[in-house]
């Protein structure tokens, strides 16, 4: 992967994992117990409960399960977190067990805060700015692609402001992720399709990061490993969990790689045609992905050869740039597999969209880590027309 | 070239002297507003008795007020940036990139992350236009 001599970073993982069906329901309790917790607040959805995942869990916890909030919107919100944390407090909680997607846990790692901290989450708008271990929390992921079962940010909606505030801090990491493959096996296709791709996403753009280094080059590329094979298998059958375990697995790891090493141009285009025209996240990412591989191939062909040998469509003597592009054209070929949306004027996006989404990728901070220098928005925008 | 000593009044108008000719700075900075606090935690082994609070404050491209304040004053700041000595130095001397050093906690910062994240490129160039500034560090000097 080719490191200077000045290569100097920091890894920073230390969520523990635990895996295996069934170890939502196995698992819980002793890892409670494990971290000297015996007063669990339980926060989900409700789209989990009915989905009937939740009761199992709860079950399994019995009498330290002290109560369930299940008030959790998919865009989660500071008066969310408030209202969840100043539950959590009357019933005494000494551990938050968040089962859910991204907006749970998001919720559940701020509520740790406010039960440690006390005061409001404004309050701690900003980064590393705690100076302690905050109150424990394991995450029993049900999707598998935002990796944010071990990463340190979260993201809340701040009504007040009207945009979302990001919360970062390496205090606040889940203490404990249980990856249960058999919680994702009612996904539907699309929504594997495209959770999977943003996990594909964050891992090959963490490679190839200008913060790229080997232990977190290490992990994105299993991912891909692990993605390129059974991703495919579980779209095209939801209830191989072994397929869903794997891409469980890929996805926490490419969430400890992006975690690490950040990403790049992707995410800010993505984060953009997601604010301008509301383009679900992974189904942006998705798209953009090989467009933008593209577009980094000058600056970028070695990380893009080791992409191309990861998947396995590297073809035996291969210059690095031939292998780089193989890469892409495997990131094409891969989404069609998947049956993953190609398009963004599939979700409605216009012209006019795009003008304003590259203006805004601009200033998008996941920009400054991309491979290739972008000079400025008309190349986001020519990116943008390819894939619109 | 004249040295001024690090994280005095002097060093801070040449810091801002840097940053008011850069006409690069003036076009990525033209979007943001709002007042940066510094604080430099005391490190007396390092000749650093005390903490240093310092005030800086940009308008679309412009640079406005730049002292030496009080811990009052760096508490009325837009963004609060905190972070021991050895830290900042290795800032000013650019063998610490800002925006690691935060995600990684060697510095941190009070505010509207999603602000910074957006104008991450005007933060880096003032702390690039620091980097050109000839700095005699307290335990240097």
């Amino acid at each position: 992967m080719g490191y200077d001599q000045d290569l100097s970073f920091v890894y920073f993982g230390p969520t523990k994992i635990i895996f295996g069906s069934g170890s939502s329901t196995s698992e819980v309790e002793s890892e409670m117990s494990a971290l000297k917790c015996s007063r669990a607040i339980v926060v989900t959805d409700q789209g989990i409960i009915k989905a009937g995942l939740l009761d199992k869990i709860t079950k399994s916890l019995g009498e330290k399960c002290v109560g369930v909030f299940s008030d959790v919107p998919q865009d989660s919100g500071m008066d969310v977190v408030d209202r969840a944390a100043a539950f959590a407090k009357e019933k005494g909680a000494d551990i938050v067990i968040s089962i859910g997607g991204g907006s749970v846990i998001d919720t559940a790692k701020c509520m740790c805060i406010l039960l440690t901290e006390g005061g409001s989450l404004a309050d701690f708008e900003g980064i590393q700015l705690l100076t302690r271990p905050q109150t424990p929390h394991i995450v029993i992921p049900t999707t598998a692609g935002t990796g944010s079962e071990v990463t340190w940010a979260a993201v809340i909606y701040d009504k007040s402001k009207g945009q979302k505030i990001l919360i970062v801090e390496s205090y606040n990491a889940p203490r404990v992720a249980i990856l249960d493959p058999t919680l994702t096996a009612k996904l539907p296709p699309l929504l594997t399709a495209s959770t999977g791709m943003d996990a594909f996403c964050h891992a090959v753009e963490a490679i190839s990061s200008m913060q790229r280094e080997p232990i977190a080059d290490a992990l994105g590329m299993h991912a891909i490993r692990l993605l390129n094979k059974y991703l495919p298998q579980c779209v095209k059958n939801g209830s191989d969990l072994t397929a869903r375990g794997q891409v469980q697995l890929a996805a926490t790891m490419a969430g400890w790689s992006f975690g690490n090493a950040m990403i790049g141009i992707v995410h800010a285009m993505a984060h953009s045609i997601g604010a301008v025209a509301h383009v679900p996240h992974g189904i942006a990412n998705g798209i953009l992905l090989p467009h933008c591989m593209e577009f980094n191939l000058p600056d970028a062909a070695n990380y893009y050869a080791e992409i191309a040998q990861a998947m396995g469509v590297c073809e035996k003597g291969s210059t690095t740039k031939q292998a780089a592009e193989a890469a892409v054209k495997g990131v094409f070929d891969l989404t069609k597999k998947i049956g993953h949306p190609q398009k963004l004027s599939e979700f409605g996006v216009t012209e006019e969209n795009i003008i304003k989404a590259a203006d805004m990728s601009m200033s998008d901070g996941s920009i400054v880590n991309n491979p290739r220098y972008v000079a400025d928005s008309g190349e986001v925008l020519e990116i943008y027309k390819k894939a619109l | 070239m004249t040295g001024y000593k690090g994280f005095t009044q002097e060093w801070m108008d040449a810091w801002k002297e840097k940053i008011a000719g850069s006409k690069e700075y003036k076009e990525i900075a033209k979007d943001w507003e709002g007042s940066v606090s510094i604080t430099v935690n005391a490190d007396p082994s390092k000749n650093v008795p005390e903490p240093v609070y310092m005030f800086t404050d940009y308008w679309h491209g412009d640079v406005r007020d730049f002292f030496i304040c009080d811990a009052a004053k760096a508490q009325e700041a837009k963004f609060i940036m905190t972070g021991d000595y050895a830290r900042w130095k290795q800032v000013a001397k650019k063998e610490l990139d800002a925006t690691k050093a935060l995600m990684q906690g060697k510095l941190k910062l009070r505010g509207d992350l999603t602000y910074i994240v957006r104008n991450v490129k005007t933060i880096n160039k003032v702390i690039d236009l620091l980097t050109e500034v000839n700095t005699i560090f307290p335990d240097e000097g």
